[in-house]
């Protein structure tokens, strides 16, 4: 009798053993199960998102005077985006396609302040006639995730500018 | 006497065998109830830490909003009348500010409180110049415009906008544009 209560107990205390493991393997598995859920939840691929501030920044870039002066006048950066695609030239004897490439990227460099540390990561912008790229200025790192806007001008112009954050 | 003897000895037994019984199945309700308590506690954590998450996400989502609300006012700010180029530019310019309605508005007190914020700057962006606060006389070489200012401590929203005037050149009165900021400044709410 008492070697039968020994053995019934052994196997108890074995039967709440294996239920213990159990148990815990199934609260293992339920967690990694949930973690893994969270982290695809969680994770976001690269953003890109519209940005009013970029939109205004195209906007107010597109009407700024250039040093360019033709016999009409001096041109903004339209009208010498304009004057690039046709390969016209300045009063001053520089091509409309340097004067716009050294215009547009320090008004970007100044706008835009990237620096080590700062918000802005990097950025890029990008002046297109069709499908021709006539110029592309770019500064600091791409990132994952950007704000950008697009101006599109008459003649199959297109503006696009991205800032990386 | 052995019967009884044996008979007793076999009621015993079966005693001891019912009494376990009774016990194990006791401990295995109790098992149960205990497995099911830990796993509610569990799910429930669970719960409160997602929760947690999901709500960490809608205050920036919150954040981003008032954010996009205060860039609107700006933006609604530079296309009013006060500040707009309006016609006088050839074609109706987005987002341009007229550098003398800006000047004159500078020195109208009427206007302070006419709108809901603190502070009305321009800044000059391009071409850059030292930091120079614009009057009558300076403005081919200044860069600020402080409009109106109630109070320092505020915090800032701003847009790009072309700041234009006339000019006159050889070729007659000419349109001149460059790029500026208008920064808009309100009270903190604490």
């Amino acid at each position: 009798m008492k070697q039968r209560d020994k053995m019934e107990g052994f196997w108890n205390s074995k039967r709440s053993q294996e239920e213990m493991v159990g148990f815990g393997l199934i609260i293992i598995i339920v967690a990694v199960i949930i973690l893994v859920f969270l982290s695809l939840s969680v994770k976001q691929n690269g953003t890109n998102i519209e940005s009013y501030e970029v939109e205004s920044f195209l906007q107010a870039t597109i009407y700024y005077t250039t040093s360019c002066e033709t016999y009409s006048g001096f041109l903004n950066i339209e009208e010498l985006i304009k004057g690039c695609e046709k390969e016209n030239v300045c009063l001053n004897g520089k091509s409309n396609c340097q004067v716009l490439n050294e215009t547009l990227k320090d008004i970007s460099k100044e706008s835009w302040n990237v620096k080590q540390g700062g918000f802005v990561k990097g950025y890029e912008l990008k002046v297109n006639s069709g499908q021709q790229e006539l110029i592309t200025i770019s500064e600091g790192n791409k990132t994952q995730s950007s704000k950008g806007s697009l101006q599109a001008l008459p003649e199959n112009i297109k503006i696009t500018m991205d800032v990386f954050y | 006497m052995k019967n009884k003897k044996s008979t007793r000895a076999l009621t015993l037994v079966d005693n001891l065998n019912i009494c376990p019984k009774s016990k194990r199945s006791q401990i295995k309700i109790q098992q149960m109830a205990i497995m099911m308590i830990v796993l509610t506690i569990f799910f429930v954590f669970v719960a409160l830490f997602i929760i947690t998450i999901k709500l960490s996400g809608t205050k920036d989502k919150a954040t981003a909003l008032e954010e996009e609300n205060a860039m609107l006012l700006v933006s609604k700010l530079a296309e009013s009348p006060e500040f707009s180029c309006g016609e006088s530019y050839g074609y109706g310019l987005s987002n341009c500010i007229d550098l003398d309605k800006v000047i004159i508005l500078k020195e109208k007190n009427e206007y302070n409180g006419f709108w809901p914020v603190s502070s009305i700057e321009i800044r000059k962006i391009y071409p850059k110049t030292s930091d120079i606060e614009c009057t009558k006389n300076n403005l081919d070489n200044c860069n600020i415009i402080k409009v109106y200012s109630k109070t320092t401590d505020t915090i800032t929203q701003s847009t790009f906008v072309s700041l234009c005037r006339k000019e006159k050149t050889s070729n007659g009165v000419e349109n001149k544009c460059d790029i500026a900021k208008l920064i808009v400044g309100y009270e903190t709410k604490g």
